[in-house]
């Protein structure tokens, strides 16, 4: 068990005598862990475990009707319906995610310079972050209006013509909740950037300076690879941010138009509580499970293969 | 000049940033059944009345909303981090043999977010009964390890001498806690409970599929409601929008530092 310290290795091995006050140790600290471990067995581990169970099963609203054994997944796998909603939760995290951080990273350099007025700057692009997604989506439901809403305005006066259907048209829709989505998550990232700005040591810019570095080379010899780290951080973040999507869908589309903008989330919620088939949307659930751990071991492996 | 213009445009991308919440302000306070189109409608004020936040309030039981995301907010906060920083004292200052094992089962809930077991989470809270009540959202919010994980690093830090000088005191393991490790990392549970205000503050989701009266009704998952009412005006629809909005941008402003702080330490460190 040794081997699996996280940290500072506690005192050399008790001898015997101490047995006794070595198990009073470890009951006393486990105490401490208890009331943590209470919520967190019943509403974490117990539903991850019990949806395992669940997706062998026919199970409704009201409980256990028979068991399938992998029947559930064979639907799951053999229904087009599956791959076409997996291929849109991931098109929105090709679509979001490199958006949402190029742009984080654009503000942070903007913030990071000696401005007026930067701290109003700095609140109005971390402001929206703060408020609720079922707000943000009522906005820009609004502001995606054909007719009436802002958006098309401003573009007619820069002379498009005709009006565009942002929500319901499929070329559109995925644009619409990607301009939604980032103005509403930009904040976050562009904070985690500054912090990670602020972490770089000033002297190197000054030694690249007396070097006769000019800005362009500053940024991709001393910034980008001093962001390294938090850009890796930042970007599984989003994805996994991303693959998560389903208020804005929930609100500002319907999962429309026709079935453009179903995700993943939206299915399993659709699946589950509109169908009430909660064994087929447990199967679907413990699919969804296996993407993220998959995605969580890329991320273990790629973060703890550079920085050491 | 170049500075200058620099600045401007710094500026100009700011208060784009803000139209957005502008607008829906404006679209609310003018009067039911007008739209807010043309440059002259921004700048006609003489209309502007808070006739729809009267209307919205009585019609609908948004304050009654507000009022759960709050308690349940303070709840989920106070209850987690007080959680959490137990915890975080046992991994940290006591060497005991398990914790390695521990650690790992409570950092495993990091992998897998709630959105990935609605249905067993959904049966669990039916059949403890929690349905429709403001405990079947408290209580998933305290299974966030991102507390542990956060105060563990900052007990971490707390000299090896508080601790010694304590326990010749005569300190148990519990006073060393609630004397020693709770004060020193008093600014890390500040930001740690405001990351999490806001997680549960804005949770969406959840509170959308276990809660189903008006009565018990959260904020974030209430406001969809006024969706399916086709009667509501645009003008009442962002008029509960606002109300629902302000009190977060009224507190941002006040707390500003703190919020970014907190943010950007829990998203950098977790």
């Amino acid at each position: 068990m040794d081997t699996w310290q996280p940290s500072a290795r506690p005192n050399a091995a008790p001898s015997r005598p101490k047995r006794r006050s070595v198990w009073r140790l470890e009951l006393r600290a486990i105490l401490y862990l208890i009331p943590f471990l209470v919520p967190f067995a019943a509403f974490y581990l117990w539903p991850v475990l019990n949806g395992a169970w669940m997706s062998l099963h026919v199970w409704g609203i009201q409980g256990m009707e028979k068991y399938v054994g992998f029947a559930n997944y064979r639907k799951i796998l053999d229904n087009p319906d599956f791959y076409s909603y997996l291929w849109h939760s991931f098109y929105f995290v090709l679509l979001c995610t490199p958006t949402v951080i190029v742009l984080g990273l654009v503000l942070a350099l903007i913030i990071n310079q000696n401005l007026r007025f930067r701290t109003f700057i700095r609140s109005a692009f971390f402001l929206p972050y703060v408020l609720s997604v079922s707000v943000i989506s009522f906005i820009w439901l609004h502001l995606f209006d054909p007719k009436n809403g802002p958006v098309n305005a401003l573009l007619r006066l820069f002379g498009s013509s005709g009006d565009i259907n942002w929500l319901t048209d499929r070329h559109f829709v995925w644009w619409a909740l990607t301009i939604a989505t980032d103005w509403w998550t930009v904040g976050f990232v562009m904070v985690l950037f500054l912090a990670g700005l602020q972490e770089i040591p000033p002297d190197h810019y000054e030694a690249a300076k007396i070097d006769g570095a000019g800005a362009w080379a500053r940024f991709r010899h001393i910034t980008l690879p001093g962001l390294s780290r938090v850009t890796k951080i930042q970007i599984f973040y989003q994805i996994i941010a991303s693959l998560k999507l389903f208020g804005q869908v929930q609100i500002m589309t319907g999962g429309g138009p026709g079935d453009t903008t179903n995700t993943m989330i939206r299915y399993i919620y659709v699946t589950g509580f509109k169908k009430d088939m909660f064994g087929l949307a447990s199967a679907q659930s413990i699919l969804f499970c296996v993407i993220m751990l998959m995605i969580a071991a890329i991320q273990f492996k790629i973060t703890d293969r550079k920085d050491g | 000049m170049r500075k200058w213009a620099f600045n401007a445009f710094a500026v100009l991308l700011a208060l784009l940033f803000i139209f957005p919440l502008a607008w829906m302000i404006l679209v609310s306070l003018k009067p039911d059944g007008t739209s807010v189109y043309s440059l002259a409608d921004w700048v006609r004020w003489s209309d502007l009345n808070t006739d729809n936040y009267v209307k919205v309030i009585r019609d609908s039981s948004i304050l009654r909303w507000t009022w759960n995301s709050l308690v349940i907010g303070v709840l989920t906060t106070v209850i987690a981090i007080a959680f959490s920083s137990l915890a975080a004292f046992a991994f940290s200052k006591l060497p005991f043999r398990t914790r390695g094992l521990f650690y790992i089962v409570i950092i495993s809930g990091l992998l897998i977010p709630t959105e990935a077991i609605l249905i067993p989470l959904y049966e669990t809270a039916l059949h403890l009964k929690l349905i429709d009540n403001i405990w079947a959202i408290v209580l998933p919010g305290l299974t966030n390890p991102i507390g542990v994980l956060l105060l563990k690093q900052f007990m971490d830090g707390v000299p090896r001498d508080y601790i010694e000088a304590a326990q010749i005191d005569g300190s148990r393991s519990f006073g060393l806690w609630w004397r020693v490790c709770l004060p020193l990392t008093k600014s890390a549970m500040v930001s740690v409970g405001i990351f999490y205000f806001i997680l549960s503050w804005n949770n969406f989701l959840w509170p959308y599929l276990s809660i189903t009266s008006a009565e018990n009704m959260v904020l974030s998952a209430g406001l969809p409601t006024f969706l399916s009412n086709n009667t509501m005006s645009l003008n009442l629809i962002m008029t509960a929008s606002a109300i629902a909005a302000i009190p977060t941008i009224v507190v941002f402003i006040l707390l500003q530092r703190h919020i970014v702080q907190g943010v950007s330490m829990s998203g950098v460190k977790g």
